[in-house]
């Protein structure tokens, strides 16, 4: 059932992507240029209403929570060479997939690239593992846990933030 | 600039819910695991002995499930359900979002096919080595991540956008952006 499930968000997923304009590269270079404020819109929303809903669900103890440990140097290091790759190919994990699937030769060239990035990742671990992964880990802390109150009280102002931004600050494009 | 097929309201909006709901069912979004699983699938079935041996692998695509679980489940069906969505979408889809040479990218580097190939190709595989490293992308760590207000997806998520941002402006210098 799980299987299941999965497979009908990923399909719901992968269309929104799609007709959102999230797998087209003007709109993701034109996000990294700093012109076309279009996909920080779209995640801005998605985190607001996101935000808001999970901590919602937490209140009735009801969100299935999977929070990513704060290894430090691990998630700069991935991060930065992550924004590298983001800014080449102009895809995401997740947008290269939503590509392929329209045919675009250039996100095929990513994922299959990812294939390879994923098994040269497998190949270092070893050395990754005690150099950047096992050092200055924090856990799996969230601002919830840092303040020590209930997470709807920062999640509803945090989230309320992220839609103001979205629908009335920021411009549609910057020139 | 023509916009895309639904607006970034109701693309943010329906991928929020859509996030809340996986997170109610069973867990948050999630993608560049199952390029590990892939990867660890093929492994177990081509090399058992060095799938096994390997730290990381071993952890996935094992031979009693597979390691196909709801998170594979989830990458395939994006590749369904955006599959599907671009053949019933496709004459209202935009037409500078169509094909695999945006006209930025030529205007840049020239049309050869063969680097637009070979940059998304590398592209491809920094994407996998930083997420596998960092823990998550740009669903996992960014929109489910910070949506659960998690530190390392904060983290993640500052660095990610800084060090793309760079990126694009160094790519492009020369059209003085």
């Amino acid at each position: 059932m799980t299987l299941v499930i999965g497979f009908l968000i990923g399909c719901a997923f992968g269309a929104i992507l799609y007709l959102g304009g999230a797998s087209s590269y003007r709109r993701i270079l034109g996000t990294l240029l700093l012109k076309d404020m279009w996909i920080i819109k779209l995640m801005m929303t998605a985190m607001g209403v996101g935000t808001l809903g999970i901590y919602l669900l937490d209140l009735g103890n009801l969100a299935n929570l999977s929070i990513k440990p704060a290894y430090i140097w691990g998630v700069i290091a991935g991060g930065a060479i992550f924004g590298i790759g983001w800014a080449l190919s102009g895809y995401c994990p997740g947008t290269c997939v939503v590509g392929s699937s329209e045919g675009k030769a250039d996100a095929i060239f990513t994922l299959v690239g990812a294939l390879v990035g994923a098994f040269l990742f497998a190949l270092a671990y070893p050395v990754l593992e005690e150099t950047l992964l096992a050092p200055a880990n924090l856990g799996s802390i969230t601002l919830e846990s840092i303040f020590g109150i209930q997470g709807i009280w920062i999640a509803a102002p945090f989230s309320a933030l992220l839609i103001f931004l979205a629908f009335f600050i920021l411009k549609d494009r910057y020139e | 600039m023509k916009d895309a097929i639904i607006s970034w309201k109701a693309a943010g909006v329906s991928l929020g819910l859509l996030l809340v709901i996986a997170t109610y069912l069973v867990k948050p979004l999630g993608v560049s695991t199952q390029f590990v699983v892939s990867d660890a699938v093929v492994a177990h079935k081509v090399a058992p002995e060095f799938a096994e041996n390997n730290q990381y692998l071993s952890k996935y695509g094992e031979k009693e499930d597979w390691g196909v679980g709801y998170g594979w489940m989830l990458v395939f069906g994006m590749l369904v359900g955006g599959g599907i969505t671009a053949r019933v979408f496709a004459n209202k889809q935009p037409e500078a979002d169509k094909g695999s040479m945006p006209s930025l990218w030529k205007e840049q580097f020239g049309p050869s096919k063969l680097k637009r190939n070979l940059a998304s190709f590398g592209g491809g595989i920094l994407l996998l080595f930083g997420a596998r490293l960092a823990g998550g992308c740009t669903s996992g760590h960014m929109i489910s991540g910070i949506s659960q207000l998690a530190i390392s997806s904060f983290i993640f998520g500052a660095v990610t956008f800084a060090v793309a941002i760079a990126t694009a402006k160094l790519l492009y210098r020369k059209r003085g952006v």
